[in-house]
């Protein structure tokens, strides 16, 4: 037994000998100002993100009620493009998982898919349900109100029968518009505490460890971009994890024309923040670009910006090359789907592996066991 | 690769002193074991660990049965646990028919229990217990959201999870804590035991070649095949069953191969396995004592997984916590509490005893939920470092090599 621990701790010096030969510690040399990118993320995108989705819920929220007072063709169609615009700005801002979104699972309840319509018929019918339950996160959010808009007939008079002589009527319309009033608090309650002293903590929280913002939003970035995009909108629906495509859990399955459209929007907007590009302007200030120039400054190593920017556009190319319909795009060539997740997926690589490597960032979160 | 190479050292210095001792003998063909876990008497095959399989498949199936609400009930529940033959008690049908059980077989190891009744039937009460809590507790909360005090549901990542008012998911402490009671109990204290490989004339029939009765395996070849049987036999490949380790069952299987893949520990699962098929050779050969240096190897082994994994789960519990992810802290925390659980039926080959007695194992798991009013919901990571300390000292692993 003595033997053995002399040879283990043998062996251990070995170890740190050899590491102590081959790196050149690069935390004293890394003084990139990381402060400099918090303030550039909190101040010039997440935060203005966050009003254009509260303008946006706000738009939904109006149309909502027009739609309750009086539900005919024209207020469902304005009622569908305040959807549309809000799904829209909420792709821009889903990838901020941190604070208050984390807290509430703000990408769960907003944004689950496919909907459970058998349990989402019986919660109208019932009136009885916990929209905060997990249990019932597969009942609420855009995918749900997708399924109320779009879903409940095969074409406008069929939906609309739903809420005007259908005898569950007004169930329909109270269950509409209690999902839309959750969104709007939700909405409300995290862009509230960004502009409420959150955004002191989080640019304040500027150093380097597992609990630094700087840590914590990127890995909250790349888990977005690998499972919520790249996994949830694409390598799901198209069978890369199953044996069959499964194209009923496209993202807006009711209205499937503008699923390829929401997922351009994602994929623009992580280049966007990837690059630091303001909300709603050209502008650009510090970034992961920007952090990785200056790390490739002192390190010579290969341009990895340009890489990750370059793969950002071949996987735009693959995305607007399918049909507008992924659902149609899955039934009639589903190879050009999975051609498409090739390149988002390497950028994976490229982004979870290469650029977190030489930031210094670990990556905290792993596929959870299955069990 | 490490972990592995020192064992590799280990074994051979361990060789090395066999050698040794039995120089002067005159060393007949030495005993290799089969590329395969395959043994045949004139032609057809001497394993046989049916009893296993159905065990197993019966545990799948009842810790399946937990959180099937439209279905389950507290007593279908313990009566799948205690399933008595031709009950109707399983999905599967073949399990309905046979007349095995779980609940007979929970801490019932021969070595272990075999004079100490009462504890034994206490380790079975515990799990009835499980059940009973989960059913009476948790069900009618299913649709109410988990607080602190309070039973219900609660996140983790998409999954929806159910917890008591303390915060333990009742089915992973069933699961994991079976893991000791049932698969290592049985293997380690019973059919690896020598008190029960040489029972009566085991030796002499042996030896002799003697099968049991319309069988084609002698007894004691039969104790160490039901050994196996605990760890491999749902496998799709129970002769090869390093391929696709781990898909066999949620038990000690997909452990083994949880350690396994864990580049600090890789390696251990082939050791088990050759282990398995060394002892077994030894015993066609007629080689007690290696058999018995194989069986030690095994009960080594298999207690470091059920301890590496406790502390694993109590350091991805401990993160969690840290991250105030409570549903992924409550659920490794559940996990974490059923391997403690489990440390009572491990054995150290020093002395014949769990590496933790019962009372060492009651005090962990007191001391996990009894940082304030609410169990798991006040737990800190100071207490869970403090017992993953104690467990990783008595093993050559440590904490962090465990936590990954």
């Amino acid at each position: 037994m003595q033997r053995f621990l002399i040879l283990f701790g043998a062996l251990a010096f070995m170890l740190v000998a050899c590491s102590d030969d081959d790196n050149t510690p690069q935390e004293d040399i890394d003084s990139f100002n990381r402060t400099a990118m918090l303030e550039n993320w909190a101040d010039n995108i997440i935060i203005p993100g966050y009003d254009v989705l509260n303008n946006a819920i706000n738009d939904l929220n109006n149309a909502t009620d027009q739609f309750v007072a009086m539900p005919d063709a024209t207020n469902l169609a304005n009622l569908r493009a305040a959807w549309r615009e809000s799904y829209r700005t909420f792709q821009k801002v889903s990838m901020f998982e941190i604070g208050k979104a984390e807290a509430v699972f703000f990408r769960a309840r907003f944004n689950t898919y496919p909907t459970d319509t058998a349990t989402l018929e019986a919660a109208v019918l019932d009136g009885n349900y916990n929209l905060e339950l997990p249990s019932n996160r597969d009942i609420q959010g855009f995918p749900a109100l997708d399924y109320l808009l779009n879903g409940l007939g095969e074409n406008d008079a069929d939906i609309l029968e739903h809420y005007t002589f259908n005898p569950n009527a007004t169930k329909y319309l109270s269950y509409l518009r209690e999902l839309v009033v959750e969104l709007q608090t939700l909405s409300e309650e995290v862009h509230n505490d960004w502009t409420n002293g959150y955004r002191d903590t989080f640019v304040s929280n500027d150093g380097s460890s597992a609990s630094a913002s700087v840590d914590k939003l990127t890995n909250d970035y790349v888990f977005y971009y690998e499972k919520a995009l790249r996994a949830g909108k694409i390598g799901i629906p198209a069978g890369v994890f199953s044996n069959q495509p499964l194209p009923q859990n496209v993202e807006s399955y009711y209205n499937p024309e503008f699923s390829r459209e929401l997922a351009l929007i994602a994929l623009q907007s992580t280049q966007d923040f990837f690059n630091g590009k303001s909300f709603g302007n050209n502008q650009t200030g510090p970034s992961f670009k920007s952090y990785l120039n200056y790390l490739n400054t002192i390190k010579n190593g290969e341009d990895l910006s340009q890489l990750i920017n370059d793969q950002f556009d071949v996987a735009q190319n693959k995305l607007e090359a399918l049909n507008a319909s992924l659902v149609q795009q899955i039934q009639q060539d589903n190879t050009k789907m999975y051609e498409a997740f090739d390149e988002l997926q390497r950028n994976v690589i490229l982004m979870k592996v290469d650029m977190l490597q030489a930031m210094d960032v670990n990556v905290d979160y792993v596929d959870t066991d299955g069990d | 690769m490490k972990y592995a190479f020192l064992s590799i050292l280990f074994a051979f210095t361990f060789f090395v002193s066999c050698s040794d001792d039995d120089s002067g003998e005159i060393i007949e063909d030495p005993i290799e074991a089969p590329m395969n876990y395959t043994f045949e008497r004139n032609g057809v095959s001497t394993v046989s660990f049916g009893g296993q399989t159905t065990r197993i498949l019966m545990a799948s199936e009842i810790v399946g049965a937990f959180n099937d609400f439209d279905v389950a009930t507290e007593t279908s529940v313990l009566d799948m646990f205690a399933h008595s033959e031709g009950s109707d008690d399983f999905e599967n049908t073949d399990l309905n028919a046979s007349s095995k059980n779980v609940r007979s077989k929970t801490a019932a190891s021969f070595d272990y229990f075999n004079s100490n009744t009462s504890e034994s039937a206490a380790i079975k009460n515990t799990f009835d217990t499980y059940v009973s809590t989960h059913f009476s507790e948790v069900v009618p909360n299913r649709n109410t959201l988990a607080e602190a005090g309070v039973a219900g549901q609660i996140a983790q990542g998409s999954s929806v999870r159910y917890v008591t008012a303390e915060g333990l998911e009742m089915n992973q402490v069933f699961a994991k804590g079976l893991i000791g009671a049932l698969m290592t109990d049985q293997m380690l204290n019973n059919y690896l035991s020598p008190a029960v490989l040489d029972e009566t004339d085991n030796r002499e029939n042996n030896d002799a070649g003697i099968t049991e009765e319309g069988k084609t395996y002698t007894t004691m070849e039969h104790k160490w095949d039901e050994a196996y049987g605990y760890l491999f036999g749902a496998a799709a490949n129970p002769e090869n069953p390093l391929i696709a380790l781990g898909e066999a069952d949620g038990f000690l299987n997909k452990y083994l191969d949880r350690v396994d893949s864990d580049d600090d520990f890789n390696g251990i699962a082939s050791e088990i396995f050759e282990a398995f098929k060394l002892g077994r050779a030894a015993i066609v050969a007629g080689n007690y004592e290696l058999r018995d240096v194989q069986a030690m190897i095994i009960k080594q082994k298999i207690s470091e997984v059920i301890a590496i994994r406790a502390v694993h789960y109590l350091q991805s519990g401990k993160t969690a916590l840290q991250n105030s992810d409570m549903g992924a802290a409550f659920h490794s925390l559940s996990e974490g509490y059923g391997f403690v659980y489990s440390l009572r039926f491990t054995r150290n080959n020093a002395d014949d005893m769990p590496f933790f007695s019962a009372s060492e194992v009651e005090n962990f798991l007191t001391s996990m939920m009894n940082d304030g009013d609410n169990g798991l919901w006040d737990v800190t990571p100071a207490t869970l470092d403090t017992i993953s300390n104690e467990i990783a000292a008595k093993f050559d692993f440590t904490v962090e090599m465990a936590a990954n």
